[in-house]
């Protein structure tokens, strides 16, 4: 099986006041193309911590000891405890930019609260990290081609009657649709969704895991999602749990 | 592309950016504002200094300057000197109508070589309206319907006695002299229970030996020719100015025949006839005319500076001419030949002038740093309300530096905006700054410029594009120096610890 994201066996430790906190102890998860893998876990596990980290917003702590191959091929593995590899490549030896575009193009994120901006609109909102990918003229010059990508993604998602609206106009599900699209805008190869029904009641919720479902059986597209709910969780492809910051099952 | 879409948003739907951009307009226009008055101020003093003086001076007090037409028609002789003009300096006390008495710096003048010099004859006040203005026919100015003859007299500071027809040697005073004129707040004046130019003066001065003793007190009634307006207050309050001839003969600086040495007038002698007699005076010569200054008049395109040297030389051929003459002309050596602006009352004022606007720009500039705290203080408050958005642009691979792009360009388009609104307010303000004056007057009885310490009646100002563009400038530099901090602020934050932002 081709490995497209992968995490090598990552620690993320965070520091509170004078105390360390480990939140990810040794973490290793690998995610194929057109999978959809979820992440279970109580709150507090780790599991946004994993996913901020495969996304580039974190950085892994660096190994203690760097392991010492043992002449028998397993030197490259040894070699990349403590990185996330995108398809093949190390964040960690991304440059700033590198690790911008990084999370610009390949993966897209979806977030529980939504976070879409106030002051833009839907179509705006949605068309957002194509206005950073591009750059000023460089989007001025796609434009039409951008905005009917965005068109297009908020439609498939119900919202055809909504591109003029601003989020507090929106409803919960509604908002989230529109932060799916946003995440889907560039086409990524990875959709990094932290718990998208989080904030959603349970009808809302399932339409919006079968809006996710749905796209996905069009496009193969991969997803990596991290939920606390089961009946979410049990409809990826893969399902790993999280508990004290190790993955303790992989169903 | 976003930075350019969120700056639009946050400017056209956030109360605080428009705070921000109010402070940034009001610390420009009030800048600009301070600068254009100075300016106005220190540009109309040294105009009004120039007009009054001419453009270099040869100044020989007391004792006076004799031969001086002879010397005004050298020097008009030289392509560098357009005009001459002699003049004859003193103070003086003036008898007014009602009783009054002030004191003046009396000027005796020739009117018409005065006005080639000074262009004195625009400063009449009593003269026909040129192009009345509507509000000029609503107050019923007296001077639409004023009979020409008060211009012609206040030119040649004569008058035509109406009783015996014969012309008399006349004053013009600075309108601001009587205390009946009374300036309006249009800038116009009005006589009060008198008009001036219908009224007499008795002018009386102090004649005064080669030692600057007094001699004696020489008073005179002078018919009131006309009176003038500079707007220049220290010259419309205390100048009396008055016929050349006429004053020289009251200081005993007129041209008088010279007697031999010895001889008493009142002594009684035998005449041929052998009858008793006044003895008479054996004239060995003459004593010239003379006058204190002689204002001079540069050719276009002749500086100041280059006029007095070329005067300088002039005046050491004409007082080498004039070294065995009795009496002799002031040795050159000694005889002041100054540049307007190099008399000492005008180079002292010009530089504190100059001083007091620096002083005053500088203080002001450090005001309109508050602009760039306050724009500090709103942005940080921003990026503090806007740490999750922040968060979510770099989720969605937005760089540093393009967050940091986003404020600074946000407090770019800041200052722009404010400091053109400032230009704006600040060229209304200025275009009608005296009617505002007024206004603040009337109103609220707030009179802030007195003309008797600013020396102008009006409040002088000039924009001058490259400085409104040095202050507009500025406020845009301000806006965006406050943006700074926070952008950076903004551009450091952990996405992360953004995104968890409550």
């Amino acid at each position: 099986m081709t490995t497209l994201l992968a995490a090598r066996s990552v620690s993320k430790t965070y520091r509170l006041g004078r105390v360390d906190v480990p939140v990810l102890r040794g973490v290793s998860v690998t995610v194929a193309p057109g999978e959809w893998v979820a992440i279970l876990g109580a709150s507090g596990s780790g599991k946004s911590t994993l996913l901020h980290l495969l996304g580039g917003l974190d950085r892994p702590d660096r190994p203690e000891r760097p392991a010492k191959a043992n002449g028998r091929g397993e030197r490259h593995e040894a070699l990349d405890d403590g990185q996330i590899l995108f398809e093949g490549r190390s964040l960690q030896h991304m440059s700033q930019a590198e690790l911008d575009r990084y999370r610009n193009v390949s993966v897209g994120f979806v977030f529980q609260f939504y976070h879409l901006l106030p002051e833009l609109n839907v179509v705006e909102n949605a068309a957002l990290g194509a206005m950073i990918r591009h750059g000023r003229l460089g989007y001025m010059r796609r434009a039409t081609e951008c905005r009917d990508r965005a068109r297009s993604l908020l439609e498939l998602f119900g919202l055809g009657q909504r591109l003029r609206h601003r989020p507090a106009e929106l409803s919960g599900g509604e908002r989230q649709r529109v932060a799916i699209a946003r995440a889907l805008m560039n086409e990524p190869a990875v959709l990094l969704a932290d718990e998208p029904t989080g904030n959603l009641d349970r009808a809302t919720g399932a339409a919006i895991i079968d809006v996710i479902a749905s796209f996905r059986e069009t496009s193969k597209q991969t997803i990596v999602m991290v939920t606390h709910d089961i009946a979410v969780a049990e409809r990826a492809d893969r399902v790993l749990e999280l508990r004290d910051g190790r993955v303790v099952e992989a169903k | 592309m976003y930075q350019a879409l969120l700056t639009r948003r946050y400017l056209t739907q956030k109360i605080m950016p428009l705070l921000a951009v109010a402070a940034v307009m009001l610390c420009t226009a009030m800048v600009l504002i301070v600068w254009s008055v100075m300016a106005g101020f220190l540009t109309s003093l040294l105009a009004s200094g120039r007009t009054l003086m001419g453009d270099v001076i040869i100044q020989w007090p007391v004792a006076g300057i004799p031969y001086y037409e002879e010397l005004i028609e050298k020097l008009e002789d030289d392509p560098m000197v357009a005009a001459g003009a002699p003049t004859l300096e003193t103070p003086g006390l003036l008898g007014m109508p009602d009783g009054a008495t002030k004191t003046v710096q009396v000027v005796g003048v020739e009117g018409e070589s005065y006005d080639r010099v000074t262009g004195y004859a625009d400063t009449l006040w009593w003269r026909p309206l040129a192009e009345p203005l509507p509000r000029d026919r609503e107050r019923q100015d007296f001077r639409l319907e004023l009979p020409e003859d008060y211009e012609l007299a206040g030119e040649m500071l004569t008058k035509i006695d109406r009783e015996t027809g014969s012309p008399r040697a006349a004053v013009v005073l600075g309108i601001e002299a009587s205390r009946v004129n009374r300036r309006a707040a249009g800038g116009w004046f009005e006589f009060g229970w008198y008009f001036m130019p219908e009224q007499e003066i008795t002018l009386s001065v102090l004649p005064l030996s080669q030692r600057g003793a007094a001699i004696t007190v020489e008073a005179r009634r002078f018919p009131v020719a006309n009176e003038i307006h500079t707007g220049f207050y220290e010259v419309d309050a205390n100048y009396a100015l008055v016929r050349l001839d006429a004053l020289q003969r009251m200081l005993r600086m007129h041209a008088a025949q010279r007697f031999e040495e010895g001889f008493e007038f009142g002594e009684v002698i035998e005449d041929e006839e052998g009858e008793e007699a006044f003895a008479q005076p054996v004239i060995v010569g003459e004593y010239p005319a003379r006058v204190t200054n002689i204002l001079l008049r540069g050719a276009p395109g002749v500086s100041p500076d280059a006029l007095r040297e070329r005067v300088r030389e002039i005046y050491q051929s004409f007082a080498a001419g004039h070294s065995e003459s009795s009496p002799p002309a002031p040795p050159a050596d000694r005889v002041y030949i100054q540049t307007w602006e190099e008399r000492p009352g005008v180079r002292t004022l010009v530089a504190a002038v100059k001083k007091e606007t620096a002083l005053v720009l500088t203080l002001f500039g450090f005001i309109s740093m508050t602009a760039a705290f306050l724009v500090c203080a709103i942005f940080w408050a921003m990026v503090s309300e806007k740490t999750r958005d922040i968060g979510v642009l770099r989720a969605l691979g937005a760089s540093r530096g393009g967050v940091a792009w986003l404020f600074i360009r946000y407090g770019l388009a800041i200052g722009v905006i404010g400091s053109i609104l400032g230009g704006i307010v600040a060229h209304l303000i200025v275009w009608n700054i005296n009617p505002i004056h007024e206004w603040m007057g009337r109103a609220l009885g707030v009179y802030v410029w007195d003309p008797s310490i600013y020396y102008f009646t009006t409040i002088p100002s000039e924009v001058e594009p490259s400085k409104a563009a040095i202050v507009l400038a500025g406020g845009v530099l301000f806006s965006v120096m406050g943006a700074i901090i926070p952008a950076m602020r903004a551009a450091r934050l952990d996405p992360v610890r953004a995104l968890r932002f409550e």
